[in-house]
């Protein structure tokens, strides 16, 4: 995988919220009604201190104001529960809309691409990546909205009021995002840095932890936690040099509010002396004095919010530059683009599957795996694929499947593009979900009858296993906290494909290390499906299973020639 | 929360730190505090003096005390943010470090039951997720909620001081109101959604993988589409559970800041009642609410944390469960058989995990040293568990079991995220890069690795996944052969393997072995490597 551009990864997070636009604008009306409603309470807190302090007007004179004051006071928490609904609201969506992309993504990419990364890597990318654009969407993008319109009303408001003192606000506020800007720079880099550490280190630890036993057995399980902590405090050093630039940007912001409310402050106090006279500072009363350093703080608090939620867009772009590198790794088109290629090409026997000079090179590698290749398989004919390990036989099974396309070439399951009609497929893993044997079965084959569910696990010869729990087939698979052996599991997925009447069925190994009651079951499977006419061509090395097969095929350094 | 302790405990081994970064945080709220309302305290005066002035009468006005106080605070403030960020982070990187180790510890000395308990779905999701969690319980939870209470007593303080002991009390029965609906409020009523929003992740997690996994027959079935909608639709599902756990978190958050204006309101209406008999001046008046308005800003950290808290609880309860500490049992040593001529006595052993029927029983065996045995028996007759007991890592549930110590080859090839020679050492880390090429040769990976640019410092990859199952099963034998152990058991030592290799490799793993004691088990006798004889377990 390459990084792809943070240009091009802010682009795909302003694509992604494109749909979600009305939420991100209800958040930052409210935010905005919110704030409209701070100013307001800070009016009327400096209207009653002015009234009762220099007019000297009775408290019970000013319960109005008080009332008004409360009232205005349960605006501003509305607002700001309902902007927090809103926010939350869009991010859900937005999370939606990027898991299915990864989703067709991954689809597109098909099962030999995905096979080739870790499914938990894979698992982790659509969960917690995806996860982690959460706080940009819901707490990032309407403050940074916020962070501009709330300071420019305060400043309007300040400005009509005393326009030297909307002065040292405005003189300090574009500096605080320039010079955010020029920390932030080095920040942000620094931070993607971060994020990938931290998930190096927590690979490191999941790994020294997955291998625990292999470690307890050669008895280094004291010097894999040594290698750890050296790891994680590297790790610390290195960070917090990070870190010790990134909290700049925060300090400075907070160095330009605390000075331009300590400049107003004292601005506003000699100004009131009558000390300064110059500009408007004459016409300063309590009331506005004291207003504009209440609202001071105001002015900057959205910034501030947007410096504590910066972290939320680093590591938004950190997933999002994950995500969009596994986007970009296969893009969604190209398996489709090849195979549309060849489709208006002739049709194929409906009876045959037929490869017509198919050449196939596996990405990133300079040799092609098979050049020119042609082959015939007749509907209902058995065929076993031998020769050495990494010869081929695999490749050859993941073309025939649609799993792989060719470069060149075409090739034709019964006059149809491969993979267009389901098939019967088994790896040389089983493959079963936490559930019942039922819920295993219609996972291929979701309207199959209990009855029907009942015998195919009978013919795979795990009948006697789902007699033995409670259930029947209603029980889960993995009782007892003791999941299938790799035989039994096998023999699941080959349930599924009796279950489904496939007529092609592909197998790759199908008996690789596996116990003589599984073999015997899947070869006794493999030999009624074969004569209930169903087409199989699988890869093995295994003696009895090249008996069964009407034609056994050679493949080897990107050949195929009958054994 | 009782869960919580024994992290807490590892935390809190650092009292002076944790300390000190509260300190810092804490000299970062009062300069906050302290710049306002000081600031409003000398407009106020500067106002009254100001009219004063204005009318003729001569009043002497102290500039330089307020002037000093409040440039004081605007530099403090900035200091001390700059500091406790820089401190308090260093000091969560170091937690981050004790937890994993302490935490690796701990799952080395957990029972084989609660390990074999984990699938490598789960491990992905709990560990990484858990422990995150953990680390900034102190920053996002201690902290802030500590010193929440602190700078309102001091608050409190000052209001008992400047106005009276009522309006201080008032103050504190608004501000409890206001901290509960913050912290412990917002716990209880998202506590469940929150704490069974990392039990449905994990569930996503195993069912995304499992998805995964079976890309390939489901692809073949034609149904990766609908499997995959039914998976959005569970993520969307959890999605819309925060979105409600987020929901309230917000409205606790905008009601505890109403009630610190409004507390703010209070200060101001009952001052108005001590201003007016004379008890107060005007400056004292403004500076009291100006300071609560303050608070708002330390609370506001606490409803977001103590809505994560109950999943943050949830991390911890499932870490503790998986890091049990073994029984006495699980940790005996396995003697050394009496008579020197020997390799292993196991007399009547019976092989059984807790709560199951017992795999095995009366199983008796005599190996003499520089014997090679083969144990043949299909999947399921208990080998894998036999020779987990053999090697000492299933605690015979009965019987005597003596031996030399041993090297063992798992069925399950483990490698490490790592070099392919850090994975080779493990098995003797005085082994020198003559001694690993050796091994290679032997398991014919020599050539392989010879053409790597970097050799033996290859990276291995994902759990070895840049190579082939055949490959990874004999870079694990060859680190089980360079152990120096003098007894060996090794299970299905050639999965993945071809035949041709298989023999190969078998006719030099002879040699190799020879003086040792060697057990072999394997489902067929085609899989096992040269032997004195064998036993088939039925």
């Amino acid at each position: 995988m390459t990084a792809p551009e943070q240009r091009n990864v802010r682009r795909w997070l302003t694509e992604l919220a494109a749909g979600n636009r009305r939420w991100v604008q209800g958040a930052v009306l409210t935010g905005t009604l919110a704030g409209i409603a701070t100013i307001v309470q800070m009016v009327l807190l400096a209207r009653i201190v002015h009234l009762g302090v220099i007019e000297g007007i009775a408290v019970s004179e000013l319960m109005d104001l008080f009332i008004v004051l409360v009232i205005t006071l349960v605006i501003r928490a509305l607002f700001q529960g309902l902007q927090t609904r809103l926010a939350a609201q869009c991010s859900k969506r937005v999370r939606r809309t990027a898991r299915r992309q990864i989703h067709r993504h991954w689809q597109a990419a098909g099962p030999v691409a995905m096979g080739q990364e870790s499914a938990g890597a894979l698992a982790r990318e659509w969960i917690d990546h995806v996860e982690a654009l959460h706080g940009y969407y819901a707490r990032f993008l309407p403050q940074m909205q916020l962070s501009v319109i709330v300071p420019l009303l305060i400043l309007a408001l300040v400005f009509w009021l005393d326009w030297l003192a909307a002065v040292f606000l405005l003189l300090s506020a574009p500096l605080i995002p320039l010079f955010m800007a020029l920390v932030g720079m080095g920040a942000e880099k620094l931070n993607q840095q971060h994020f990938e550490t931290i998930s190096r280190l927590s690979g490191q630890f999941l790994d020294k932890v997955r291998g625990l036993t292999t470690l307890q057995l050669f008895g280094q399980t004291e010097s894999a936690a040594d290698l750890l902590a050296r790891r994680s405090d590297r790790y610390r050093v290195v960070t917090m040099k990070t870190l010790k630039i990134a909290f700049l940007s925060s300090a400075v912001l907070e160095f330009f509010a605390s000075v331009a409310i300590a400049v107003i402050a004292i601005y506003i106090g000699f100004g009131l002396l009558g000390y300064i006279t110059f500009g408007p500072a004459d016409e300063l009363t309590l009331f506005t004095g004291l207003l504009i350093l209440l609202l001071a703080p105001e002015f900057f608090q959205p910034l501030r919010t947007l410096s504590q939620y910066y972290h939320d867009r680093a590591a938004a772009l950190g997933a999002g530059t994950e995500i969009l590198a596994r986007l970009q790794d296969y893009p969604a088109s190209t398996l489709q683009v090849k195979s549309e290629q060849s489709a208006p090409a002739t049709a194929g026997s409906p009876s045959l599957i037929t490869l017509d000079s198919v050449s196939f090179t596996h990405p990133g590698e300079a040799k092609p795996w098979f050049r020119d290749l042609n082959l015939q398989i007749e509907k209902g004919h058995a065929v076993a694929l031998t020769g050495p390990s990494g010869g081929g036989k695999s490749t050859l099974l993941y073309l025939l499947a649609g799993f792989l396309a060719p470069d060149s070439g075409e090739i034709r399951v019964f006059g149809q593009v491969p993979g267009k009609a389901a098939f019967g497929w088994l790896g040389q893993k089983g493959f079963l979900v936490h559930g019942t044997w039922a819920d295993n079965l219609r996972l291929t084959s979701p309207d199959a009858s209990d009855v029907a569910i009942d015998a195919a696990l009978r013919r795979v010869g795990l009948g006697d296993l789902v007699d033995s729990r409670e259930d029947g087939i209603y029980s889960p698979v993995s009782d007892q906290g003791r999941g299938l052996s790799g035989g039994q599991a096998r023999r699941l997925s080959l349930a599924r494909i009796f279950l489904a009447d496939y007529d092609l069925i592909l197998l790759d190994e199908p008996t690789a290390g596996l116990d003589s009651a599984s073999e015997i079951y899947i070869l006794e499977s493999l030999r009624k499906l074969s004569q209930a006419g169903k087409t199989l061509v699988f890869s093995t090395h295994h003696h009895a299973l090249l008996t069964l097969a009407d034609r056994v095929l050679t493949v080897d350094d990107g050949e195929v020639y009958h054994a | 929360m009782r869960e919580l302790a024994p992290w807490l405990a590892l935390i809190f081994q650092r009292p002076w730190r944790l300390v000190l970064g509260g300190v810092l945080i804490l000299a970062t709220l009062a300069s906050g505090i302290g710049l306002l309302a000081l600031s409003g305290w000398f407009i106020t005066d500067t106002a009254i003096v100001g009219i004063l002035l204005a009318a003729g009468t001569q009043v002497a006005v102290n500039l330089y005390v307020p002037g000093g106080g409040i440039r004081f605070f605007a530099v403090s403030r900035t200091v001390a943010r700059y500091l406790e960020r820089v401190y308090n982070h260093d000091t969560v990187l170091r937690l981050l470090t004790d937890i994993r180790v302490a935490l690796f510890h701990r799952l080395a000395g957990a029972s084989r039951t609660g390990q074999s308990r984990l699938s490598g779905a789960q491990w992905l999701s709990r560990l990484t997720s858990d422990v995150d969690a953990l680390d900034t319980i102190y920053l996002r939870v201690i902290a802030p909620a500590a010193l929440a209470g602190v700078i309102t007593l001091l608050v409190a303080l000052l209001a008992w001081v400047l106005f009276s002991g009522a309006v201080a009390l008032g103050l504190l029965a608004i501000t409890t109101l206001a901290f509960v609906l913050a912290t412990v409020a917002v716990y209880v009523r998202t506590r469940e959604p929150s704490y069974r929003q990392a039990d449905r992740q994990e569930e996503l997690r195993t069912a995304v993988v499992e998805h995964i996994e079976g890309f390939a027959e489901l692809r073949a079935a034609g149904r990766t589409g609908r499997h995959g909608a039914w998976l959005l639709r569970q993520a969307h599902q959890m999605n819309s559970e925060q979105v409600e756990v987020d929901s309230k978190v917000g409205w606790h958050q905008a009601i505890s800041h109403l009630l610190i204006n409004l507390c703010a309101v209070f200060a101001l209406w009952a001052g108005y009642g001590l201003y007016e008999t004379g008890a107060i001046s005007g400056p004292v008046l403004v500076l009291l609410p100006i300071a609560i308005l303050g608070l708002a800003e330390v609370y506001s950290m606490l409803p977001d944390a103590f809505g994560k808290l109950g999943s943050t609880v949830s991390s911890a309860a499932r870490l503790n469960r998986d890091a049990t500490p073994a029984g006495e049992q699980g940790k005996a040593e396995i003697p050394a058989p009496a008579d020197d001529h020997l390799a292993l006595v196991a007399q009547d052993i019976a092989v059984r995990y807790d709560g199951f029927a017992p795999i095995l029983t009366h199983f008796d065996l005599t190996l003499s040293r520089g014997e090679r045995i083969g144990i043949l028996g299909r999947s399921g007759s208990g080998k894998s568990s036999l020779a987990d007991t053999l090697a000492g890592l299933l605690p015979a549930s009965r019987g005597e079991l003596a031996r030399q110590p041993c090297a063992y080859l798992t069925q399950q090839t483990a490698l490490f995220d790592d070099t392919l020679r850090a994975n080779l050492i493990l098995g003797n880390p005085a082994a020198t890069d003559a001694e690993l090429w050796q091994v290679l040769e032997l398991v014919e990976l020599g050539d392989r690795f010879a053409r790597e640019p970097e050799q033996l410092d290859t990276w291995l990859g994902n759990t070895g996944s840049r190579l082939s199952g055949g490959e990874a099963r004999r870079v694990a034998l060859a680190r089980v052969l360079l152990n120096p152990a003098p007894l060996v058991v090794l299970d299905e030592p050639f999965t993945g393997l071809d035949g041709d290799t298989r023999s190969r490799i078998s006719k030099r793993l002879e040699r190799w072995l020879e003086g040792k004691s060697v057990i072999s088990l394997a489902h067929g006798s085609e899989a096992l490597p040269a032997t004195d004889r064998v036993i088939h377990l039925e």
